[in-house]
């Protein structure tokens, strides 16, 4: 039986969690479609040419790079399948996306759920950021440097 | 105004449903890690890892978190982190790692249709993870939070 009261009042526990995430996660989420309504991304894709070029990647990456990280890796995948039809982007800079994004995606909805619980969300924020942009930027030496081998 | 009202639907809809998807996904794993501990699973595995754990400033518990997080998703692994008396340095620490490497079966793939090979990805982030963790960990240390 005393499994039984375990287990309730671990579902219980659960749930107010999952209330404390939606009081947090509702608002962000709406901000999160404004800015998308908004076309936000589109007015600063031109501010991050700096950063794009120490990634060694083109403009057009801008957009399918701040889609992902701030929407998540699902719509950054979409942007970049769309992207490489179009055939703005070479092999070499979709992998390098797909590398940054794989591990700085959704930053703003993952840093406040966990801000809720009492992490810190300026460190969580800039060792995800930093780490994205030093493996990618040695990914490009390293993927630059296979393909000058080959030729 | 009504070009405010568009948006602010789809994000609350977008809410109720990942809230839903929460509900469907901490509840039941928090229930079952819950019963796995009260026949003591949880800590013999805890104490096998416990020394690895150590290298991240982590209790042994916290290797069930990363596990969750790796195999199934953020999610599950947020549901069992907040049944755990963690201090707010280790709650970042595994925050941090939880956040470069979760739901590896699922994003890999997603990824994947970036040219990046399902392999490389997965274990790009598995180190990644583990590196960040250590050197958070250090630099805790190093400025005296530890």
């Amino acid at each position: 039986m005393e499994v039984v009261t375990l287990i309730v009042q671990t579902a219980a526990d659960s749930l107010l969690n999952i209330g404390k995430i939606a009081l947090y996660l509702i608002p962000i989420l709406i901000l999160i479609e404004l800015a998308r309504y908004y076309r936000i991304i589109e007015k600063i894709t031109a501010r991050i040419k700096g950063a794009l070029d120490f990634l060694t990647l083109p403009q057009e990456a801008a957009f399918p790079l701040l889609g992902g990280m701030f929407f998540g890796i699902v719509l950054g995948s979409a942007l970049i399948i769309d992207y490489s039809r179009e055939g703005y982007l070479k092999k070499r800079d979709l992998m390098l996306i797909g590398i940054f994004l794989s591990i700085s995606h959704s930053i703003f909805e993952d840093t406040f759920i966990f801000a809720v619980f009492g992490a810190n969300p300026v460190i969580l924020l800039g060792v995800r950021t930093i780490l994205a942009i030093i493996i990618t930027r040695v990914a490009a030496s390293f993927l630059d440097c296979l393909a000058a081998k080959k030729t | 105004m009504s070009s405010i009202i568009e948006p602010v639907k789809t994000g609350l809809l977008k809410s109720f449903r990942l809230l839903w998807l929460l509900v469907k996904i901490i509840v039941p794993i928090s229930c079952l890690v819950a019963v796995f501990d009260y026949y003591g699973i949880i800590g013999a595995v805890a104490g096998f890892f416990s020394p690895a754990m150590a290298y991240f400033g982590l209790p042994g518990e916290a290797t069930i978190v990363l596990l969750l997080s790796f195999f199934v998703n953020f999610y599950a692994a947020l549901g069992v982190l907040t049944t755990m008396a963690l201090s707010s340095q280790q709650i970042t620490v595994l925050a941090v790692m939880i956040g470069i490497c979760h739901e590896l079966p699922m994003e890999t793939v997603v990824c994947s249709y970036t040219g990046l090979p399902i392999p490389v990805s997965a274990l790009l982030r598995l180190f990644t993870a583990l590196g960040a963790g250590l050197l958070l960990n250090m630099i805790y240390i190093l400025v005296g939070g530890g």
